[in-house]
């Protein structure tokens, strides 16, 4: 029965050329041991897709959202505030490799683990805003980060603009 | 082009590609997005004007679930499985689920370690609920869940192995072989320590082979409900800002926890308890939630889990006064002592005023007595966490840590097959269209404690559950009942009230340590919630709004939890009281029966809670339902008469 599930999946896959590619990043064979008896299959999720055309206003905003709504309770404090403190501060080109960051592994963990440096960071997600990521994670000031901040900078900042 | 996608209504070509993007059909090509396209322009309905600032889209559907973690995607695929049209709305990209979080693991009595019978792990779970689950319920999860297990290894889980190639089965506390008197069982089986995601993943996967139509990012408001009858739900696509009424006969609710109530608690920053919030505006009960488990040692204010092994390997927890004060309550196992009395005696030394902190209210675990390659060693990554959020150095400096809110028993109250109960003269009412699972719901399968490693296992079994009732009950495609025009103003109102009054901030009680408050204080916090001020006047990708409608969810949450623990005048599980210290049941189970009185109903506390609030003004009414202590089957599965709970 175990068999054939693979089989099907490997027919779907097949008839579907244009996810093989994508596979490789989101694939997920789980952290269970090696070994001949081990059956372990690649579960396809769709692959991430960069959002074309979104404007760079439009881009902030969601990946604030994106920033400040994870899976675990580690990766809300880190990014939240990291998003307070950078994310308005980005280039296009800086956002576009955080969307790619923050939303394209599909285990929260991971990310963490990376930024942490528990595990060195795959090469494809080694950026300039890993970088900052990582080095915001130190927390060489020695803070105290106990929640994700409170949206009010938002309106500081709208009154600044203004003035 | 699919059914679903034929019966939902889109108004522009922006959100037909949206939907396409996330509908993870891979199959559609180019000419059937222009196929498409066309076909949807042909069925641009507006939807009656329920608002005037906000687009409204209307969506039918057979059913709608809200929330994609574990209980959610099960549940979604479940339906979609059984040729049902399904959509589910969730805030977050289903990966992003809290279900992410839990690295424990998932019970079944598999037997793969040693002889196992799910007699016994139903022992085991009543035994924890401390006589507070319904054992119909308890029952059928306990039978279920080695078919559940292995239906998860068929949808490619890739569990951890043994030598000889089957799942891998882990010791957990509470655990027993033998109805308590066989010793530690090896129940729990894991994915590595990444057994949720490994779950979400799974769900996720293999729901993509259905025809679930996912909504991403979309915040749900409330329920669509007419005459007692669940038609659907209400929701803002952040995108957009647009409003979409889901119609469906059917409406699952799976939406988590409300961990976020509390100061300090281990759940992401999204359990805000949306669909108890949503119940609760719909009249409906909320079971139980006063019974919430907290873990002792969490970094104050953060929340983030200092593992129970630094205990184990010799850190200790201090006072102000720098006294290991563990030894005085317990001083035998002193910090190695029971998670309760742990977590107990750190509150009894803050509230006796030896808290450390400016405010004196959490204390210190001490790490730094021990050689600092122990810790590198046999405690990687507890040196980072305390650095990342507490800014402290473990080989110099103390952890502030606090009891932590770790899960919320109870939720929304459902039968063992999923569906939503009022209580009404004394009898359970099921309420049509309505069905909830996972930990927003109160089955109740942990009355008023739940076992490690056994949330999980309720996912997957009442995610399912929910699906195969509703298979039963109805059929694909049955004609929805009508909706009056104006359904779901009232949440339009409330999102407008929300940005566009400008008066104090009170964003600061998302962070105050609101259950001490008291009940009266919290009355007043809920008035309050009138002068929210929202900074962001934006439409797309407005988080301070969602923010701010979580906020109100939490308070709904808040006032019932304390109120419920407020009347609740005895210690049961997780409910511990020092007034009232003792478990209050029908008879003293610490003594013979023979000669005692049956105390009546209003008399003992071994019954659920259900509360109810007015919305408007905050104002909680508690009601009471009895427990089920009878299970499924009697002949195959004897109930388990209350005892004494003791390890």
């Amino acid at each position: 029965c175990f068999k054939s599930t693979i089989a099907k999946w490997v027919c779907q896959a097949a008839w579907r050329p244009s996810i093989i590619g994508m596979v490789s990043s989101r694939g997920y064979r789980g952290d269970a041991p090696d070994g001949p008896q081990v059956d372990l299959i690649e579960i396809p999720l769709p692959p991430w897709v960069e959002r074309a055309d979104e404007p760079i206003d439009t881009k902030r905003r969601r990946l604030l959202y994106e920033s400040r709504k994870r899976g675990m309770l580690e990766n809300c404090i880190l990014l939240s505030i990291f998003a307070k403190r950078y994310l308005n501060k980005m280039t296009y080109s800086q956002l576009q490799q955080y969307d790619r960051l923050i939303n394209e592994p599909s285990n929260d963990w991971d990310i963490y683990y990376w930024a942490t440096e528990t595990y060195p960071t795959p090469e494809v997600y080694q950026v300039e805003v890993m970088e900052m990521l990582k080095e915001f994670t130190k927390n060489k000031n020695h803070e105290q980060r106990l929640d994700a901040p409170s949206l009010d900078y938002l309106d500081e900042e709208y009154q600044l603009d203004r003035s | 082009i699919s059914a679903v996608r034929q019966k939902t209504k889109l108004t522009s070509l922006r959100d037909c590609s949206l939907e396409l993007v996330l509908n993870p059909l891979f199959t559609t090509t180019l000419n059937e997005l222009i196929l498409f396209y066309f076909f949807m322009t042909q069925l641009i309905s507006v939807a009656p004007q329920i608002s005037t600032q906000y687009p409204v889209v209307d969506h039918e559907f057979d059913a709608v679930v809200v929330g994609a973690g574990g209980a959610g995607l099960r549940a979604a695929f479940g339906l979609s499985e059984a040729g049902f049209n399904t959509a589910c709305v969730t805030k977050l990209f289903p990966t992003r689920s809290h279900t992410v979080a839990a690295q424990g693991g998932i019970n079944a009595a598999l037997g793969n370690m040693e002889e196992d019978d799910w007699r016994w792990h139903f022992y085991d779970t009543v035994k924890g609920s401390d006589w507070l689950g319904d054992q119909d319920a308890i029952h059928y999860m306990t039978e279920q869940a080695p078919a559940a297990v292995v239906e998860l290894e068929n949808f490619g889980m890739p569990f951890s192995r043994t030598e000889d190639g089957r799942i891998y089965q882990r010791a957990f506390g509470g655990q027993s072989l033998k109805y308590g008197k066989g010793g530690q069982a090896h129940r729990c089986c894991c994915v590595a320590d990444r057994t949720g995601h490994s779950l979400l993943h799974t769900l996720y996967g293999r729901s993509l082979r259905y025809d679930t139509s996912y909504f991403v990012e979309y915040f749900a408001l409330d329920l669509l409900m007419e005459d007692g009858e669940c038609k659907g739900v209400i929701a803002l696509c952040m995108e957009d800002g647009s409003i979409h009424r889901f119609r469906a006969q059917n409406t699952v609710i799976a939406t988590g926890g409300y961990g976020r109530t509390f100061f300090s608690c281990t759940s992401a920053h999204t359990s805000t308890g949306d669909g108890n919030a949503m119940v609760t505006r719909a009249g409906l009960p909320c079971q139980d939630l006063e019974f919430v488990q907290f873990h002792p040692t969490g970094i104050y204010g953060a929340g983030c889990l200092i593992t129970e092994g630094c205990r184990g390997e010799g850190g200790i927890l201090i006072n102000s006064e720098g006294e290991r004060f563990m030894e005085r309550y317990a001083p035998n196992a002193k910090d190695l002592a029971s998670r309760d009395v742990v977590s107990r005696s750190m509150t009894i030394e803050i509230r006796e005023g030896r808290g450390v902190g400016p405010d004196k209210d959490h204390v210190y675990l001490q790490l730094h007595h021990l050689p600092p390659q122990q810790l590198a060693m046999r405690l990687p990554g507890i040196s980072e966490t305390a650095m990342i959020f507490a800014g402290v150095d473990v080989t110099k400096e103390p952890i502030p840590v606090l009891p932590t809110v770790h899960y919320n028993m109870g939720g929304i109250p459902t039968n063992y097959r999923g569906q939503v109960i009022d209580h009404v003269n004394g009898e359970d009412k099921v309420v049509p269209g309505l069905y909830a699972c996972g930990e927003a719901a109160s089955a109740s399968v942990h009355g008023a404690n739940r076992l490690g490693a056994n949330s999980l296992l309720d996912l997957v079994v009442f995610g399912r559950a929910c699906a195969l009732t509703i298979a039963e009950l109805h059929k694909p495609g049955e004609k929805l009942s009508p909706l009056r025009a104006s359904a779901g103003e009232e949440s339009v109102a409330n999102l407008d009230k929300l940005r566009f009054t400008m008066q104090n901030h009170a964003a600061v009680f998302r962070t105050g340590p609101i259950l001490k408050e008291g009940c009266d204080k919290m009355h007043d916090i809920y008035q309050t919630l009138d002068s929210i001020k929202t900074f962001d006047r934006g439409i797309v990708w407005n988080t301070d709004l969602v923010e701010s409608l979580e906020l109100q969810n939490l308070m709904l949450n808040a006032v019932q939890t304390i109120q419920g623990a407020e009347q609740r005048k005895e210690s049961r599980g997780a409910h511990a009281r020092e007034d009232f210290k003792d478990r209050v049941d029908e008879y003293d189970y610490s003594k013979p029966l023979e000669g005692q009185q049956k105390k009546p109903f209003e008399q003992h506390w071994r019954k659920h809670t259900l509360s109810y609030v007015d919305h408007k003004t905050g104002k909680v009414t508690l009601k009471y339902r009895p427990v089920i202590d009878s299970s499924l089957n009697e002949q195959d599965c004897a109930h388990v008469p209350p005892a004494i709970r003791s390890y």
